[in-house]
């Protein structure tokens, strides 16, 4: 009884808000979508606090390629500051020998997503550094080795102990000083932040048009909403899987191990043929094929776009959703039905198309740039006594 | 009491039979209870038996030692560090490792490695090939891969979806490999040596009845393979080069951290088989594997870490008494007194253990790996 009535009190006050809320509402929609905002201020975990010198610290080791197995491979060479702070080709480049199997998603901004790559393996950037550190297609890295790499780098035995007050580097602290540095990778004083800040002059008449489809006839909304432009769901929209994987043996390498990485049953292994995102975490069918919502700040920097780097430039994106989303094996029913209700075709003309465009160019200022640290060199250990 | 033990090893060497840790024991119980004095030729030296091995899967195996696609970055091999033409070991004091790694041991030979009883210079390692070709595709230091990626990449290869299919393993799996690499090892055995054709020179025959006597290197120096298959402290010096090279010592420490060795960025020193007894009065500290005295014609530098540059070098040291780790040292080490006559002798002797080189189409992939892997064709309806 009790779970009836608030039931219906809940579903009442939906109804309520479906008739106040500003943005039109389509079809299916399943929420209340928070209106675009802008940015505010970084969240800081109270465990990790940000200091000048582990910002300091955490910049170097970003951009050290020591923290990877060859030391060859940091977090830099998948985000690059010259490529949107990503790696400018559908699929990431991938630790030597490899190529990755997803598009590298920009680190500008990523200090405000609770949920960290494409299918939210991770909830923070603490624990986002040393999956990708460690994947055998990203940085291939081990604990072991790179936490002594850097015990024989003098200047990071100086900065981990000033910083940590570690004896020796620890790696659990590299991770926490590389997300401190990222937490300084923000832009929020983009046209659109200058817009709704009240300077009407930041967005010309085409973009202005643009947020109004946005927020209504295209529906972008529904999604892409909030500060982020990203409500941090995770949706199946049919993007078509990656083509390379159908021409490459590189790419088809690394697609069948992650099926085996990610511990789907040998059927899946044996039959599976795009990316299935959620599933992997939740092993669960109604999963497949979905993936989190991405921001849309800094974008203009970052193409290609979607998880897959299926879309080169945003109006290949704008046509794609103008036509009701695409399709792939989960959502055509070859291995689930899981197409987001949400997408439906939506008549957007030439212009209205470009309006958009126009509109989403607007979520960027402009690039940031960073010139590579001068990272510091190793030196032997100084001589102890034989202590054992 | 002494006659009665011979009867006990044979026995178990019955019950053994055909077990490469059955070898290993019978050659650990021999030394354990017999003077060097009394050991005769005949009392288990040479040859190396041949091992049974299945050719396809072996032909495989060999196919993977050569090929740098076993290795994370695709960077190494096997064969870069264990070359043919060097007894499969690399000619530097210490070896090379994965890059952005430096080694912090010499490289054995693999030439008879399918006989050991325990691998790696510290012994860490006492059950089977597999496990040590697991363990060295897999460390960091070593070849750094996941089994997972290099799995798929051999079935990404036509050669080897042929090959696993051809050698009963059915489609390449990185469980298969792990066991063809081993097939392919039980090929690498010593032969054709003038010590196992009866050739010795005089001097190398003088150096024998040294080596079973006076010299007492037979105390671990024993069986075919001139190994006890027993860590020992001779206490050769530590390569001071590990210390000096920051990434040789990263490496190091990397390795005594996973090991649990304690205090391990204070420590300059290789702790050997402690890594794998952990005593806790510290007595295994130093101690390393006695090597095989086979094929050391193409092995030097020698040790543990390369110290000894030359034959007449170890003979030196042991002479000497060996090195100097006052705490450890095995006591049966003492100052030999050997003329400059009875050293080269020694030297002889050794020389004599080395065989053909294992370099031919028997023992080395000649082929070429592709620098790029095809695409499955019609991939989205092919199984993976």
């Amino acid at each position: 009884m009790l779970l009836k009535s608030s039931f219906i009190a809940v579903t009442a006050l939906a109804a309520v808000m479906a008739l106040t809320s500003a943005p039109a509402k389509a079809a299916g929609d399943p929420d209340k979508d928070a209106p675009l905002a802008q940015l505010g201020k970084v969240p800081i975990p109270a465990d990790n606090p940000q200091t000048p010198e582990k910002i300091e610290l955490g910049k170097k080791l970003f951009f050290d390629p020591r923290i990877g197995g060859d030391a060859s491979t940091g977090c830099v060479q998948c985000h690059e500051p010259a490529q949107g702070w990503a790696f400018g080709d559908a699929l990431s480049r991938g630790y030597p020998g490899t190529v990755h199997w997803r598009n590298s998603q920009s680190i500008i901004n990523s200090a405000y997503l609770g949920k960290l790559f494409w299918a939210g393996a991770a909830k923070s950037l603490e624990k986002q550094a040393p999956s990708a550190a460690k994947g055998a297609v990203a940085g291939n890295g081990e604990n072991d080795v790179m936490e002594a790499r850097l015990a024989f780098i003098p200047e990071y035995r100086k900065a981990f102990r000033q910083v940590f007050g570690d004896e020796w580097p620890k790696i659990g602290n590299a991770w926490r000083a590389i997300a401190s540095f990222e937490r300084t990778l923000i832009q929020n004083d983009t046209p659109v932040d200058k817009y709704l800040g009240g300077d009407k002059k930041a967005l010309n008449a085409s973009q202005v048009r643009g947020m109004k489809l946005f927020n209504g006839k295209a529906n972008c909304i529904e999604c892409h909403n909030g500060p982020l432009a990203s409500d941090q769901k995770y949706y199946n929209l049919g993007v078509p899987p990656a083509e390379r994987w159908l021409e490459d043996g590189l790419a088809q390498i690394t697609f069948r191990y992650e099926q085996y990485a990610k511990g789907v049953t040998q059927e899946m292994y044996r039959k599976i043929k795009d990316d299935a995102g959620l599933y992997y975490r939740t092993k669960q069918k109604r999963d497949m094929g979905k993936f989190r919502t991405p921001p849309l700040r800094y974008t203009k920097y970052t193409a290609p776009y979607m998880h897959n780097g299926a879309f080169w430039d945003f109006e290949e994106v704008v046509q794609f959703y103008n036509a009701g989303g695409g399709s792939n094996d989960f959502t055509d029913g070859t291995m689930a039905k899981n197409k987001t209700k949400i997408l439906k075709p939506l008549g957007l003309s030439d212009d209205e198309v470009a309006d958009l465009v126009a509109f989403l160019e607007a979520f960027s200022g402009p690039e940031i740039k960073m010139e590579k640290p001068k990272l510091p060199p190793y030196a032997p250990l100084p001589d102890v006594a034989n202590a054992n | 009491m002494i006659k009665k033990i011979p009867n006990k090893i044979l026995r178990l060497q019955k019950s053994l039979a055909g077990s490469l840790i059955g070898a290993g024991i019978v050659a650990a119980g021999l030394t354990a209870i017999t003077a060097p004095a009394v050991i005769a030729a005949e009392d288990g030296f040479g040859p190396v038996k041949p091992l049974e091995f299945n050719a396809k899967k072996a032909e495989l195996g060999k196919r993977l030692f050569f090929d740098a696609r076993l290795s994370g970055d695709a960077a190494i091999s096997c064969a870069s560090c264990h070359q043919p033409n060097k007894g499969f070991t690399d000619g530097l004091a210490l070896s090379k490792a994965y890059p952005g790694s430096n080694g912090f041991r010499n490289t054995p030979t693999l030439i008879n490695t399918a006989k050991k009883a325990a691998w790696f210079h510290d012994g860490r390692l006492g059950t089977n090939l597999n496990d040590v070709t697991r363990e060295s595709l897999t460390e960091d230091y070593s070849m750094n891969m996941d089994m997972r990626l290099m799995q798929e990449r051999a079935k990404q290869d036509p050669v080897y979806v042929k090959m696993f299919k051809d050698a009963g393993y059915g489609e390449p799996s990185n469980g298969a490999i792990r066991k063809a690499i081993p097939e392919y090892l039980k090929t690498l055995i010593s032969k054709g040596s003038d010590f196992d054709n009866g050739k010795l020179s005089k001097s190398a025959a003088r150096g024998f009845d040294l080596f079973k006597g006076k010299a007492g290197c037979a105390q671990c120096h024993s069986g075919p393979r001139f190994s006890d298959d027993k860590p020992h402290n001779i206490g050769v010096p530590e390569n001071p080069e590990i210390w000096k090279d920051p990434v040789r010592h990263t490496t190091y420490v990397a390795f005594a951290m996973f090991m649990g060795v304690e205090n391990y960025m204070n420590i300059r020193r290789d702790v050997g088989a402690q890594v794998r007894t952990h005593k806790a009065d510290g007595s295994d500290i130093g101690k390393f594997m006695t090597p095989t005295l086979r094929e050391l014609k193409y092995t030097a530098p020698y040790m543990h870490n390369g110290m000894l540059k030359t034959l007449d070098d170890v003979v030196e040291f042991y002479n000497q008494g060996g090195g100097d780790d006052p705490e450890n040292r095995d006591p049966a080490l003492k100052p030999l007194g050997l003329t400059e006559v009875e050293k080269a002798d020694l030297v002889a002797f050794l020389k004599s253990l080395s065989g053909q080189p294992l370099t031919s189409e028997a023992y080395v992939w000649k082929g070429k790996f592709p620098s790029e892997y095809p695409a499955i064709k019609d991939w989205r309806n092919v199984r993976n």
